[in-house]
């Protein structure tokens, strides 16, 4: 294993199995020195303030029409953006992303859908690896036929393209928002179970674990205390590069009308609505999609920020 | 504009001489098979060309509430028997008068075949894949997934007037953005059921031609449907407290295109005897609210209680936008109380449980006309006969349909839709909302642009623009590819309208319109009592493969639909569901099935 340089000191780095002796300061710095991390962090805590103000943001409810509420020559279906800033009558309530198909603020829809988005990705790709990482750990642990099971079946899963299998798996457990989670975390388990075990594999023959266990720490106690800590860095960057496409895949599934609900604001199911009104109402399409678009990059650049940053043989 | 009546029958004799041979051919009715049921088309034992359906055994005739009967199972039907006295003729015995008899055999399910054609392919399954038809266009090819191709029939009776241009070519897109874009690109000539928001974009398009259809012609109903098996919809109060608390108007005004109406009626006004009887009461004010939030209290919900909206995905001319619709209902229900989650079924499996009650919560569903006749809309709906999707039917709006469907009296069928409008208030089984506008788009100056109320757009009478890509090719994209074409055995607009195209039935709808014209039949005349037809055929008439057209070809088309045990009573399902609902049985009746919502 060669030796890495930090690309902002010159110094020399630690070897990979010695995340434990990382600072968190040293490690942050590092992240930050990678400019794609930057930029996907921003955008990540601009979407987790938007998600968490999303009541003081939005003047509107996001599942009640405007109808009745304001003048019956504006309250439109499909009303385009009126911004009075930009010039439009200051006697027409403002609706920055216009209205819906249902009369109601394409804005607070949006913005509301940033709390469920987010929701979602951590919530899925949380249970994916709680069960990746037991499965994960278990197998490469325990090593010979119980290894061999687990990973022949992780294979039929990764086998099988992730949005044909969460399909499936959707159109088995019935349409819904949370049974969509359920699925996309279902087909995301293997990636990380794989994470875990090449984990376990890299430090179980190490000197530091054959001393535990001379020492009498329990199989459960080594994998906890000595062999999670190094699988810890790949699967952050790959849990973080996973809620992108956990988000999308969820949105894919509301598109589809197999996630989210009526009338659950989800960008997904909103674009999944309004498509065939792309000539006449493209607002509705454009603002959910530039939404989903962006959280997806925030989180792809964040991860691959991660993955360079915790990577000691790549050099800058 | 009317279909012209076709030449005069030149070979009439020779026809008639070929049909006594067919016919002398065929078994005589000593040696029919002992069992009416299976028994085919045999001539009299005159020895004439006669020819009788059922050739064996007497239908007894349904009366009141009783049942009829033939050889020895029950029979609900109202045919009684067809008869082909000679080659040109066909008598319909009927039991009692039908008012809507000729816009039956005008509707496409009951187009004619070929008898040697159905005696091959039905026997063989592949009757619903292919079309021998009379009419202008003959079926070239159908490249599944793709497109319907057709190319003129040199043959045709009237070829003198259609088709209007050689070839034409049957395109589907289930989406109404694509359908759109297709148009804009010159890639089609038409486009069926404009989305409800690309009116206007199509109306400022220089290029394209809006075609609506004509005010207060919306010949479509959508309604929010109750079972009243289920809880709570068996309290009358928890209907009437939903039917007041929707805004319909509401609904009409944000969600449906210029031109649609708040229903007022059941059936939509454009059709005769539609709206006697007073109109559906108003709904959806602060007081309307108030009142229906009392009789849920009353009826003993008075937090109100939570429930389903089911709907199906499907754009159909009375809802254009079933999520959006689905969506608003919500939000109005929780004014009362009444907490409903939406759910969304696939169509198929929303109908199928329709049609047999298992939708528990509320549904949206509608009808499209097949003929513009009340009894269409009324009698499948809430009829003797009626669909399961609002329960146990309601007798008292059963009886009065089953008076005006049986008469041709115009006071006794005022009185009766009048009585049957006023119990549809009075019971609620579902709560009419909305005639939906819809729209076609055609190329500007394309000669011959339709838009049907009853789904018969026909390509043989269109023109593409000389400007267009290939102005000897008409190009129609419809929403959905067909099922099947053997229209016999299909109830979805998209299969019937590929029919229409290249099969003919006695008689037709007008192009566009929703007069009966005369098309294989030269008239088709009632006696005095309403309950025999007498049918005259064209002569001269050829199918697509050549055989010729006769008397015989017309008995077995209705009798393999009519008689569910007849060998040759198959095709794309083998449940023929319109021949039950339109003509009240079958003979040797199959487990009861009913047309679904097309």
């Amino acid at each position: 294993m060669s030796t890495a340089v930090d690309a902002a000191t010159g110094t020399p780095l630690p070897a990979v199995g010695a995340a434990e002796r990382r600072t968190s300061r040293s490690l942050w710095r590092r992240v930050l020195a990678q400019r794609p991390a930057v930029i996907g962090l921003s955008i990540l805590g601009f979407l987790v303030l938007v998600a968490i103000f999303a009541d003081v943001l939005a003047a509107y409810d996001p599942e009640k029409s405007v109808i009745g509420t304001e003048a019956a020559q504006f309250a439109k279906a499909r009303a385009a953006p009126c911004i009075h800033a930009l010039g439009c009558p200051a006697d027409r309530p403002e609706h920055l992303m216009g209205l819906d198909g249902n009369v109601i603020d394409e804005f607070a829809r949006v913005v509301f859908g940033a709390r469920v988005s987010l929701l979602i990705g951590f919530v899925t790709v949380g249970g994916a690896i709680l069960v990746g990482l037991v499965i994960g750990a278990i197998a490469g642990y325990a090593g010979g036929w119980v290894d061999n099971a687990l990973m022949r079946l992780m294979e039929v899963i990764l086998a099988f393209p992730a949005l044909l299998l969460s399909i499936v798996i959707v159109t088995i457990l019935g349409a819904g928002l949370l049974n969509a989670m359920i699925a996309v975390a279902i087909v995301a388990i293997p990636i990380y179970a794989r994470v875990m075990r090449a984990s376990v594999l890299s430090v179980r023959e190490q000197d530091y674990v054959t001393a535990a266990r001379a020492m009498g720490d329990s199989p459960i106690g080594i994998l906890v205390r000595r062999v999670m800590p190094n699988a810890l860095t790949p699967m952050i960057v790959q849990g973080t590069l996973g809620i992108g496409t956990a988000i999308l895949e969820v949105a894919a599934l509301s598109f589809l009308g197999l996630g989210a609900q009526i009338p659950t604001p989800e960008w997904g199911q909103m674009i999944g609505r309004e498509y065939n009104n792309i000539q006449n109402a493209a607002h509705l399409i454009f603002f959910p999609g530039v939404a989903l678009t962006l959280t997806v990059l925030g989180f792809n650049l964040l991860g691959d920020g991660l993955r360079d940053a915790f990577d000691p043989r790549l050099t800058r | 504009m009317t279909r012209p009546s076709g030449r005069l029958p030149r070979f009439a004799t020779l026809l008639a001489g070929a049909a006594i041979v067919v016919a002398a051919c065929t078994p005589a009715a000593s040696n029919a098979p002992s069992t009416g049921a299976t028994a085919g088309p045999t001539t009299a034992a005159t020895g004439a060309a006669a020819i009788k359906y059922p050739a064996t055994g007497e239908v007894t005739c349904p009366s009141g509430a009783t049942a009829g009967s033939y050889n020895g199972t029950e029979y609900k039907g109202n045919l009684k028997s067809i008869e082909a006295p000679d080659a040109s003729t066909v008598i319909f015995n009927l039991c009692a008068p039908d008012v809507a008899f000729l816009q039956k055999i005008a509707f496409s399910v009951f187009y004619i075949n070929d008898s040697a054609w159905i005696e091959k392919h039905a026997a063989d399954g592949t009757i619903k894949d292919t079309m021998n038809g009379t009419g202008p266009y003959k079926l070239d090819a159908w490249n599944k997934g793709t497109e319907l191709t057709f190319s003129k029939f040199d043959n045709y009776w009237n070829k003198d007037k259609y088709p209007l241009v050689p070839n034409a070519v049957l395109r589907w897109s289930k989406e109404a953005g694509a359908r759109l874009q297709a148009l804009q690109g010159g890639q089609v000539t038409g486009i069926t059921l404009v989305g409800p928001n690309d009116f206007d974009t199509v109306k400022n398009d220089p290029n394209l031609l809006l075609a609506p259809a004509p005010e207060g012609q919306a010949l479509n109903t959508l309604y929010l449907g109750m079972n009243h098996d289920d809880k709570p919809w068996d309290k009358l109060e928890v209907r009437k407290a939903v039917a007041l608390a929707i805004d319909r108007q509401r609904i009409v005004t944000n969600f449906y295109p210029a031109g649609s109406e708040v229903a007022t009626h059941f059936t939509p006004c454009a059709i005769k005897y539609a709206c006697e009887g007073p109109d559906w009461p108003s709904s959806g004010t602060a007081a309307d609210i108030q009142k229906a939030k009392d009789l849920l209290t009353q009826a003993g919900f008075p937090n109100g209680f939570k429930t389903k909206i089911q709907y199906r995905n499907v754009f159909r001319g009375y809802l254009p936008q079933p999520p959006v619709v689905a969506q608003d209902l919500k939000e109005q229900l929780a004014k009362i109380g009444i907490d409903a989650t939406v759910e969304e079924q696939e169509s198929g499996t929303l109908i199928a449980n329709a049609n047999s009650g298992k939708l528990d919560g509320l549904f949206l569903l509608g009808w499209g006309a097949d003929y513009p006749e009340v009894t269409n809309f009324m009698d499948y709906h809430f009829g003797g006969g009626c669909t399961a999707a609002f329960g146990t039917c309601y007798p008292d709006i059963a009886t009065p349909l089953g008076k005006g469907n049986s008469t041709t009296d115009d006071a006794a069928r005022k009185a009766a839709y009048t009585e049957a409008n006023t119990k549809l208030i009075d019971d609620v089984p579902m709560v009419p909302i909305a005639h939906g506008q819809y729209a076609n788009a055609y190329l500007a100056g394309t000669e011959g642009t339709q838009v049907s109320a009853i789904s018969t757009e026909v390509m043989w009478a269109m023109k593409p623009p000389s400007t267009a890509t290939d102005p000897n090719t008409v190009v129609l994209m419809q929403n959905a590819e067909p099922i099947g074409v053997y229209c016999a055995d299909e109830t979805d607009g998209e299969s019937l309208r590929a029919c229409e195209q290249s099969m003919e039935g006695l008689y037709g709808y007008a192009v566009g319109g929703t007069d009966v014209v005369p098309v294989l039949a030269t008239s088709c005349d009632p006696n005095t009592a309403g309950t025999q037809w007498t049918c005259k055929l064209r002569q001269g008439v050829t199918f697509h493969d050549g055989s010729t057209f006769d008397a015989q070809d017309v008995v077995l088309s209705f009798a393999v639909q009519w008689d569910a045990a007849h060998p040759l009573h198959k095709g794309d399902t083998g449940i023929f569901e319109y021949w039950g609902g339109l003509w009240g049985g079958n003979l040797n009746p199959p487990p009861p099935a009913t047309p679904a919502p097309s």
